[in-house]
């Protein structure tokens, strides 16, 4: 393997990753922006995704049926969230959801391992082919997951700038009470968003589930590096969250012949780090994203 | 999937059913005097899950049937169960709990390195036992009072290095999980291989839990192996050996027995794991100790104690600590006596009765348990059994003969 080949695919393998890593900062993003708060219950969400598909695969459904049941349920878990937690903090200071979420998180990490037990599940997928150019090697299953995620990115800004339901979204990440006072129903704006979020959440943990294994603690270990992603990205900007992680993706496993394979995972870390000091909204956010 | 949720309500059933009855027995006694105080700490969730849950039925179990002979010097058993999950910070937290709040004397089960070295320091700061399976080199109590029931990982690297040079390997390489003991695998792999005078050609150490070790597995196959001894885990060798193929090499793997099972060649196929080599302690298969435990654990948890080598280490344990207190009962401290009821010379025993029954009558025993002789050396080291097996058409295949020493 010649010395371009050799990176060319250590890039693609940070692309890979960073679409995954990408997907749940985009779901982060979408509420942030809309309903102010950094969902910590994120990776959870993804992990009952995981569980969802890996049902449908047990019940011998394809990856389309799998996918669909992935973000049934992370709709489902998005709206539950909602409804039986954030809406009643709705008001309250930022912390209040944020701790929420944290919990919130746990319980759902509880009654998944409640039902599924704690071993570790794997996807029975062999070894699929891969496409060789000049020596970098495109799998199946990198194609479908770069389709997935331009996909959700795609609707999720249609959704926000091409509906109604989009523009009163938008409005309500602008000001709440502007909005309500000119007519919008915030608890409609509110549906549509913990859906959509939902399901972006819940096809990223499927995703990683069939890539690693679903396991109660799947998406919890994500959750880090999907908030590193948001701030890069910045927070708020959906486009934004998905660019970051895809440079946090790359720029990670570029660094490995020199950081080696320990280290690199601070790299993202440390771009944070150095992002909240010198460009506090990201590097595509605005002060308010979803406008 | 193999199981359906009506059955592991059931199991759980089961479970709480069996959890419930040592501390039933012993709390209906306890008014009436002091029970011997059992923390069992094990990795029911995390990398050590297909293990744990066995580990801690094993101790219940143990210490049910000890209670239902009328505990040990005349005070019953009563075990605490905490789930270590697998991580040293959650491990740290269980034990504090264990020792601080329900006052342990012994602590028994942990499992990876991780964990037990974490919560070494408060065994020892407590003078108690600690029982674990753990293979890093560096825990060992400077007071005596760890006791390991599997081998190194340093040893366990090192047959497997010393494997690869038999099966006429060339260019050797490792991959080690960033821990004490996935490093300590390689190293002694990497010990093994050199002092036959071979050079390691590639090394690559990896974090847990990524998304994908694609980089990882270009790394190593950029130096062009033809093995690769592995210090791994379950689901990142899963990953890292469906990549490898992917790639479309066919490099043999020399691994840990905790890395395989049926999920893995359900979850790469048959062909993917054609080539896999696997190290694996073994229970004392043809002693009656582990045919006796196997049928009672069976009938107890419905689970097959052949698959989990570290639930019939549980098993024996809690029976040693048991033997232990009932030997030191009014004589003296628990970890004096382990190696008195453990090691020869003395009347061979396979299960608690008989060595109350002996040890009542003032004599010497040494107890051979489930998972194999249980002979402490001076490091509270036991010499354990192992095998090495290969996989061959989605089966583990065992080659040769089990082996009892390195």
């Amino acid at each position: 393997m010649n010395t371009w080949s050799f990176y060319a695919n250590l890039a693609l393998n940070g692309l890979v990753e960073g679409l995954l890593i990408g997907l749940a900062a985009l779901a982060l993003n979408l509420v942030f922006a809309v309903g102010r708060f950094p969902n910590a219950a994120t990776g959870d969400f993804m992990t009952v995704g995981a569980y969802a598909g890996f049902g449908a695969h047990y019940l011998g459904g394809n990856i389309v049926v799998q996918s669909g049941a992935a973000m049934l349920a992370g709709a489902a878990v998005g709206l539950l969230s909602y409804f039986a937690v954030f809406r009643k903090l709705a008001g309250r200071p930022m912390v209040a959801a944020l701790l929420a979420s944290i919990g919130l998180g746990f319980v759902y990490r509880s009654v998944v391992s409640l039902f599924a037990g704690h071993d570790p599940r794997f996807f029975p997928m062999g070894t699929v082919s891969a496409i060789n150019i000049g020596g970098v090697r495109i799998r199946d299953t990198d194609v479908w997951l770069a389709g997935i995620a331009l996909l959700c990115m795609a609707v999720a800004l249609a959704v926000l700038h091409l509906t109604p339901v989009g523009r009163q979204m938008r409005a309500v990440a602008d000001n709440a009470v502007l909005a309500q006072a000119s007519g919008i129903r915030s608890r409609r704006v509110m549906f549509a968003l913990w859906a959509m979020a939902g399901m972006i959440t819940g096809v990223a943990g499927l995703m990683l589930g069939i890539r690693t294994a679903v396991s109660p603690e799947l998406g919890w270990g994500m959750l880090l590096p999907a908030f590193a992603a948001a701030v890069v990205g910045g927070v708020g900007s959906p486009a934004g969250a998905i660019l970051g992680g895809v440079m946090l993706g790359i720029a990670q496993e570029l660094s490995t012949p020199w950081l080696g394979f320990s280290y690199k995972i601070a790299l993202s870390f440390v771009a944070l780090a150095v992002m909240l000091l010198v460009r506090p909204q990201g590097l595509f956010g605005q002060k308010e994203a979803v406008r | 999937m193999d199981r359906s949720r009506r059955q592991i309500i059931k199991q759980g059933a089961g479970l709480a059913l069996v959890a419930s009855l040592p501390s039933a027995v012993t709390r209906a006694l306890a008014q009436g005097g002091e029970t011997l105080r059992i923390g069992a700490l094990n990795p029911v969730t995390g990398a050590g899950s297909p293990y744990g849950g066995g580990m801690q039925k094993a101790i219940i179990l143990a210490a049910s049937e000890i209670n239902a002979l009328g505990g040990v010097g005349g005070r019953k058993i009563e075990i605490f169960a905490e789930d270590s999950e697998t991580s040293p910070e959650a491990g740290v937290r269980a034990a504090k709990k264990l020792i601080e709040v329900n006052k342990v004397q012994a602590l028994l089960g942990t499992w990876s390195s991780g964990v037990a070295a974490a919560v070494m320091p408060l065994t020892d700061a407590a003078g108690i036992v600690h029982s674990t399976n753990a293979g890093a080199s560096n825990i060992t109590s400077s007071k005596g009072l760890m006791f390991r029931y599997s081998g190194l990982s340093v040893r366990v690297g090192e047959a497997l290095g010393r494997f690869a040079a038999k099966r006429g390997h060339t260019r050797l390489a490792t991959m080690a999980f960033n821990n004490p003991s996935g490093r300590e695998i390689t190293g002694g792999a990497k010990a093994a291989w050199e002092k036959l005078g071979h050079q390691l050609v590639g090394e690559v150490i990896y974090e847990p839990n990524r998304p994908s070790y694609r980089s990882e597995v270009q790394k190593i196959l950029a130096a062009n192996p033809d093995a690769i001894v592995m210090g791994a885990y379950l689901p990142d060798f899963i990953s890292i050996l469906r990549e490898t193929r992917q790639a479309g090499s066919n490099v043999k793997f020399y691994t840990p027995a905790w890395t395989v099972n049926q999920s893995l060649i359900d979850a790469v196929g048959p062909k993917a794991t054609e080539g896999v080599y696997v190290h694996d302690y073994v229970a004392a298969l043809d002693s009656a100790a582990f045919k006796s435990f196997v049928d009672r654990f069976r009938k107890a948890t419905g689970i097959d104690a052949t698959e989990n080598y570290y639930a019939c280490c549980a098993y024996d344990m809690m029976v040693v600590v048991g033997l232990a207190a009932e030997a030191a009962a009014g004589k003296g401290a628990l970890q004096d006596s382990m190696r008195t009821v453990a090691n020869p010379p003395g009347d061979v025993v396979y299960d608690f009765a008989q060595g109350q029954k002996l040890l009542k009558e003032g004599r010497k025993i040494n107890y051979e348990g489930a998972s194999g002789p249980i002979d402490f050396d001076q490091m509270g080291n036991v010499k354990p059994l192992f095998k090495l097996s290969e996989i061959k058409d989605g089966k583990v295949t065992m080659i040769g003969k089990v082996f009892e020493d390195y």
